[in-house]
């Protein structure tokens, strides 16, 4: 069944526990969802907001109190459309007495990936997490950051449909990082979905199309980063070897900065005055100023939209 | 099928390459082989004996195999070693099947280590024949590795870490007891399995010649039956059940 959807949810809600035990207060409370397929989610929110329930809920790991959900058209505990899904958990733990060879090797069979094909794919996918050299290394002598390569590796070993990520970022080096972002953007390419959650705001914005902002349970907000992060004045861009003009205008830019290349980005506000003379200095100095609308950084509008969410509570 | 084998597969390696259990193999057939020194102690009865510890022994590795997996799988599911493997296309019941079959494995391997260490001490030691009721007992010994399995994979799919060793234990010291325990109808009325029809010591060691085949098949039989029976209701509980 072909579906528009990727991931569907309706009011989907979890409270932990069970019977006399159960908690108060849902860890997820009607979440509703719909992501369009071909797009990158990215899915924040504070610690404890119930994004890695909500990715538990939809790999079919715990079972919902209420409301249910469909991935790639089906239902969670559907087996056969799990060959479609890569999923690396949150903490990844596996077999320690394995090597990183004979655990892959055990995911390919679960993946019916055919045995002409599982060495050459296992030693793919260990190129692209950059771990081939420990193929026959013990998992259980691995650092953190190697762990979550792995995790990386099986993630992707059956070439998936849609890749659930729960915090990838987790533990990765600065190149690990670049690494996992260049195997996202690879992934959208071959036109895969990616819905993961990540608390990098910065690394988020490089990488999504479409964010959710999950707040004690609820969703605050979602949609796509362009429809989101709203217009926020002007842009200035000067190029390198003009500093006289940029301390000029320097005196009336909401921010300013000084790039190492010697280049100045400046951002306006919305203001007629400050706009003319702008647009004066860029005919005297053709070619040396861009200008641009300025958007509100992903940081800010998250900052914002969870302050607001606090006071709603509050009061 | 595969699925199924895959996971059995990681169980057994497991087990297998831990280098203790080649060093208790071993120290169970020095035990065994032992017995030979008590001709006088037991005036001239070392032969029957060195039989009777051979198979206790076989036993008690069995039910430690079996043990073992009450802390494996247990552990498994809290640290999300499972949930890695959950998430992959592998239904939670052949996740049950697998753990299942991965014991039945290891256990098979040990225990046919140790039956054929004792028979070559035994061959070396009296230069006899083996007797076909020595092998049988020990093949029913292997046997009762199913039916335990089942025992240690059903208390282990919902209970906690600390608890599973100690209740599986237990169970089994029941099921061996079934017997004794004739006189308490419900208990004996197949709510506990019947360990005891694996259990021919007595046969093997005070002249039994040979136990009818079909005798053995049909325990064994009875074995697979419970333990579909038994990882049924496991599957049932599994299914439910949040895991990390
Ligand atoms: N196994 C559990 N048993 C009971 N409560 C739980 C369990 N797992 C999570 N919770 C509760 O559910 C809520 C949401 O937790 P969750 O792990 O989904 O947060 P998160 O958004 O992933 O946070 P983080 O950014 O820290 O990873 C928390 O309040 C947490 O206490
Ligand atoms: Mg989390």
């Amino acid at each position: 069944m072909q579906d528009d959807y990727v991931i569907k949810t309706e009011d989907l809600s979890k409270t932990y526990g069970w019977f006399i035990w159960k908690k108060k207060i849902p860890s997820l409370d009607k979440l509703n969802i719909a992501i369009p397929r071909g797009s990158i989610f990215g899915f924040l929110g504070p610690n404890g907001a119930g994004k890695t329930t909500t990715i538990r809920l939809l790999m079919d790991l715990i079972k919902p109190s209420e409301g249910c959900a469909t991935v790639l058209g089906m239902p969670p505990d559907d087996v056969k459309t799990k060959h479609k899904i890569g999923f690396l958990p949150d903490a990844p733990a596996f077999s320690p007495y394995l090597s990183a060879y004979e655990f892959l090797n055990i995911c390919a069979k679960l993946l019916k990936i055919p045995s002409s094909e599982r060495k050459k794919r296992i030693n793919e996918v260990l190129e692209t997490v950059k771990m081939s050299e420990h193929v026959k290394s013990k998992l259980g002598g691995f650092s953190r950051g190697m762990i979550q390569r792995i995790g990386i590796a099986q993630a992707i070993l059956n070439k998936p449909e849609l890749l659930i990520l729960d915090e990838p970022l987790v533990g990765l080096d600065p190149h690990g990082r670049l690494e996992l972002m260049e195997i996202v953007r690879d992934q959208k390419k071959r036109g895969t979905n990616v819905f993961f959650c990540s608390h990098i705001l910065a690394d988020v914005e490089r990488m999504c199309d479409r964010i959710g902002i999950l707040y004690k349970g609820k969703m605050l907000c979602i949609g796509t980063l362009s429809e989101l992060l709203s217009e926020k004045g002007t842009r200035l861009s000067i190029k390198p070897g003009h500093d006289n003009m940029a301390k000029e205008l320097m005196v009336e830019a909401l921010s300013c900065n000084k790039l190492p290349d010697g280049s100045w980005e400046l951002v306006f506000p919305e203001n007629n005055a400050i706009l003319e003379k702008i647009r004066n200095t860029k005919e005297a100095l053709a070619g040396a100023i861009t200008v641009s609308a300025s958007k509100e950084s992903l940081e800010d509008f998250f900052f914002r939209k969870i302050e607001i969410a606090k006071k709603e509570k509050s009061s | 099928m595969n699925e199924i084998m895959a996971i059995a597969e990681g169980t057994w390696r497991r087990i297998l390459r831990m280098r203790v259990v080649y060093f208790l193999i071993l120290c169970v057939l020095i035990l065994i082989a032992s017995a030979y020194n008590y001709d006088v102690l037991s005036m001239q009865e070392h032969k029957p004996l060195m039989i009777d510890v051979s198979l206790v022994l076989n036993t008690i590795a069995v039910i430690l195999v079996v043990i073992s997996m009450t802390f494996e799988i247990p552990k498994e599911l809290r640290e999300g070693v499972a949930s890695t493997l959950l998430t992959k296309p592998l239904g939670r019941t052949q996740y049950l099947i697998g753990k299942v079959v991965g014991t039945i494995i290891t256990g098979l391997i040990i225990s046919a280590m140790i039956a054929v260490g004792f028979f070559v001490i035994f061959k070396f030691a009296f230069n006899e024949q083996i007797a076909l009721a020595m092998l049988q007992s020990h093949i029913l010994v292997m046997a009762s590795i199913i039916p335990m399995s089942a025992i240690a994979v059903f208390f282990s799919v919902f209970m906690p870490e600390m608890i599973t060793p100690i209740i599986t234990a237990i169970a089994i010291w029941f099921s061996y007891s079934t017997e004794k325990l004739i006189g308490v109808k419900f208990l004996y009325g197949g709510i506990l399995p019947d360990l005891g029809l694996y259990n021919f010591k007595a046969f093997a060691v005070y002249g039994g010649e040979q136990m009818s085949w079909s005798y053995i098949g049909l325990a064994i039989l009875w074995g697979i039956i419970f333990s579909i029976f038994l990882v049924t209701v496991s599957s049932l509980i599994f299914r439910f059940r949040d895991i990390k």
